[in-house]
Parts: structure tokens; sequence; C-alpha cells
């Protein structure tokens, strides 16, 4: 029972950073329908940026993640107005070929700059708690709770500002949009704004648990790709759902099934999704 | 108030609309006849800069606006409801009338104002509210389509083809509401088949034949041009 609610609490952990990444995988994929497989460097530099600021200049931990969120957010910016902006004419293929060119970019430049080694982050929250009988550290409460009021907050962005509602008339109709009068340049630039963000807050929240190093947004993207295919691609809530779900099975399955083979599992899971609700969980197209 | 000068538009090579010339004036109901693909809805993605004209200029009250992006055209005071609606299907009513006041969006009191006005027009989006656009019947989602090109306070209001797909007797209440906005100020640009409803209401018109503008005149000309009755009207 003890190792039931360890698990069940460590796959809330891994399904809220899931939540974080595939959320911002999601938005960008229901407004401009570009599948950003760069998102997973954009990770992978969110953790980056937070230890380099923690290590260099020996900033706080909060404030390292402001800068980040900041650094990283207009990085996803100047990738929508470098890359994707002048390709929105073009065949689709030529975003994946991009987005594919930036993320081997990024991961080259983070090799350069940080080197290939890995390195760990340390937190100023590495007690040990006790909740509910199961003793956690507090990071991991972290994790769950941060991801929680990112999401609450995102969420009252969307619905409850004229600015964030943009992004979901932009996702539900691009020419409506245009008709409102609308800047849909500035939705798509506001929108790889909060991707970037997402990402850097993900990461930031759980190197601390991880190591980072170049690859670590691999299997994070690729995971995250999962979730928002059976989430229903465009999908908030899907997104959402599909990290949790995501996140359960993996920790459930490396206790009850095999450690080793935790990570085929989201693929697994994939399939079977797929085989019974086609479209994902959350079927509608866009937000 | 709007000029088209010798505009035309290029998809690839095909040329959608040759050299077309339109004038509206402040406060007129202006209609474009012609049957499917004679390039009036080309002519309105001109106008609201979703197209790019290859040759000819469009002014709006003396300025060029060739060159401005969409929401630079509605802030000066261009609306079009086109033809698909184009509707925020899963927003609710509401939400989609304050989406089309986006450009006021700073200006309670004039968003206040243009919601009454619509609500008064339509009284049944009102009364749907809080339901999904995408719940709404056809003639419903036209409503909306018209109120929430009313909300951003237009000058001029560009309606391509309004009546498409509705019943008829839906068809002669629209008709009635867009002499209505018209009488109250708006200047109409109406891109229409029904020519026969459309001219009724029209002080003047232009008929568009395979990208060109082939006759224009005066609402009651039209009428009795013989080749736009054969054409449009079945007389």
């Amino acid at each position: 029972m003890e190792i039931l609610t360890q698990q069940l609490f460590n796959g809330l952990t891994i399904g809220s950073v899931y939540s974080l990444v595939a959320l911002g995988l999601t938005l960008v994929y229901g407004i401009l329908h570009i599948p950003n497989f760069a998102h997973g460097a954009l990770y992978m530099l969110g953790a980056y940026v937070t230890l380099t600021s923690m290590l260099l200049w020996d900033f706080n931990y909060w404030l390292a993640i402001s800068i980040s969120i900041i650094v990283v957010g207009l990085l996803g910016v100047l990738m929508e107005r470098l890359v994707f902006n002048p390709l929105k004419n073009a065949p689709p293929i030529h975003d994946k070929i991009a987005a594919i060119g930036i993320l081997l970019f990024l991961e080259a430049f983070a090799q350069l700059m940080w080197g290939a080694d890995y390195r760990s982050m340390s937190t100023p929250y590495g007690e040990v708690v006790n909740i509910f009988g199961t003793t956690v550290t507090m990071q991991r409460v972290l994790i769950n709770v941060g991801a929680v009021i990112v999401m609450i907050t995102l969420y009252l962005f969307l619905k409850k500002t004229i600015v964030g509602s943009t992004i979901i008339a932009m996702a539900q109709n691009r020419k409506g949009a245009h008709l409102v009068g609308i800047n849909t340049n500035k939705v798509a630039m506001l929108t790889f704004l909060i991707s970037g963000a997402l990402a850097a807050i993900a990461a930031s929240l759980s190197a601390p648990i991880n190591l980072v190093f170049p690859g670590m947004g691999h299997l994070v993207i690729l995971k995250a790709f999962v979730i928002i295919i059976l989430g229903g691609m465009g999908s908030i809530p899907g997104a959402i759902v599909g990290g949790y779900i995501l996140g359960f099975s993996e920790s459930l399955g490396a206790t009850y099934i095999s450690n080793d083979y935790k990570d085929i599992i989201a693929f697994v899971l994939l399939i079977i999704i797929l085989s019974f609700k086609p479209q994902g969980l959350f079927s509608k197209e866009g937000v | 108030m709007l000029k088209l000068e010798g505009v035309s538009v290029k998809y690839g090579s095909f040329s959608a609309i040759n050299s077309v010339d339109i004038e509206v004036e402040e406060g007129e109901l202006v209609v474009l006849l012609g049957s499917n693909g004679a390039g009036k809805s080309t002519t309105f993605k001109a106008i609201s800069g979703l197209e790019k004209p290859g040759e000819g200029d469009i002014l709006f009250q003396g300025d060029s606006i060739r060159k401005k992006s969409p929401d630079r055209i509605v802030k000066a005071g261009i609306v079009q409801c086109a033809e698909g609606r184009e509707l925020f299907s899963r927003m609710t009513v509401f939400e989609n009338l304050i989406m089309g006041a986006y450009v006021h969006r700073k200006k309670k009191a004039l968003v206040k104002k243009s919601l009454r006005n619509v609500y008064e027009l339509f009284p049944i989006l009102e009364e749907k509210k809080n339901q999904d656009a995408g719940s709404l019947s056809g003639g419903q989602q036209q409503m909306l389509a018209i109120g929430r090109a009313l909300m951003t306070s237009p000058k001029l209001l560009m309606l391509d083809e309004p009546s498409i797909g509705l019943a008829p007797l839906v068809v002669e209440q629209m008709f009635e509401v867009i002499e209505h906005i018209n009488k109250e100020g708006t200047t109409v640009l109406l891109a229409e088949q029904n020519a026969n409803a459309a001219l009724k209401i029209a002080d003047r018109g232009y008929v568009f034949e395979s990208g060109s503008v082939v006759v224009k005149g005066a609402s009651s000309e039209l009428f009795t041009n013989d080749a736009v009755r054969k054409a449009y009207i079945g007389a």
C-alpha cells in the first residue's frame, strides 16, 4: 500500500512535467498547425539557463527560473519571427523540416556552450516531508503545486482575458480572427512566448530531480507528442489529462511491470488509445 | 468613401479579378451581382486585405489601404461578413460578439452600446447568448456573423452572400435588417446572387462576370437591363 501511494505521487509529479511540456506543444499546434519538434530543445535550454544563472551569478532558484522563462520565451518568439513566419505560405512539410533544423541547431549550441556532461541542479527544497504517510522531497511537492498553479493561470488567461481569447479564437477559426481585426502575427508571437515559458518552467522545476544534459529533451518531447496525439491535437484539456495518464501509467508500470520498460509504456498506451479513439480523447479540432 | 481603381488579383496564373473599378459613396447600399466564381468574394478579400492585389489601388476615405494588414483595415472601419460566416463555433454567442469588438476592446462604453444595438437588431442572439455558436441554426448563425461584424462599429459593412442557404422567409428578414442597418447610417457593400431581393434594397449595382465588371448602374436601370434580367432575375 505504501509503495502504491508512493508511486501514485511519483506519477503525479512526472505527469505534471509532461502536461506542462505538452501544453506548450499543443498551443502552438492549435493555432499554427506546426508540430514543433524544437520544443524539446526549448525545454533543455530552459534547464540550462536556470542552472547557469544559479551557478554563474549565484542567483536564487526563483530568480533563475524567472530569467529562464524570459529567455526561453523570447527564444520561442525569435523562432516564430525568423523561421516559422517566413514559411507561413510554404507547404506544411517545410515547417516540419525547419523545426527539426532548429532542434539540431539548439542542441549543438548547448553542447558547444555547456559541453556534453551530465550536470545536476541543486535545489533549496531538498528536505524530506511527510504527506499522508508518504515520504517525499519538497521539490516534488513544488513540481505538483507549481504545475497546477501554472495550469490554472493559463486557463484563466485564455478564458477570461480578451488577449488570451485571441489565441482560442485563432485556433478555432483563423479567417474569423482576421475578420474581427485580430493581428494574427501578434497572436502567433504570444503563443510561442507562452509555449517557451511553459517549457522553461517544466524544465526548471524538474531539473533538480533529473539531470541536465543536451539530449534531455529527446524523450520528453517524444512523450509530449504521444500526449497531444492521444489527447487530441490542439486540445488543451487533452494535453493536461494526457500528461497525467502517461505519468501515472509510467510510474505504476515501472513498479509493477518492469522499470526497464517504463519508457515504452507511452507508446503502447498510444497504440491502445488510438485503436479505440482514432481522433484522440478530446477529439474536437482546436482548443 | 471606397474606391477600387483597376484592381487585379491572381491566384498563381489564374486571374480571379481583372482591373475592377468600383466606387461606393458614404451612406450608399451597393450590390455586387454575379454567379459563383465571378469574382465577388475575391473583390471582398482584396478590400479586407486578405488577398493582396497584384495591380491597382484601393482607397478608403482618400487613403490607400492596399498595403495595410487585415487588422489595420478593420481598425480603419471596414469589416467583412464572409460567406462561410467564419464564426468561432465553440465559443458562446456572447463571446463571439465580444471578440467582434476586439479592436475596440479598451472602449468599454462603446462595446456595451454596440452589444445593446446588436441585441436590439437580433433579439434571438440575446436569448441564446450562452449557447455555443456552432449549435445555432443557419439563419441564427448568419445573424451572429452580421452582429459580430457590427460590433466593430464599421463605417463600411461588406456582406458576402448573407442569404445563401437560408429559407425564403429568413432571407426576407435578412434583407430587411440589412436595409435597416444601412438606414441607420452604415454604408453597405453587398455581394449577392439573389439579384431580385438585392436590387430592391440597393441604390446601385455592379454585375460581375468571370472576374470583370460587365454592367453597372442604378438599381432601377439594372432591373430593366435585359441581360441582367435574363441572367439573374429569370424573367
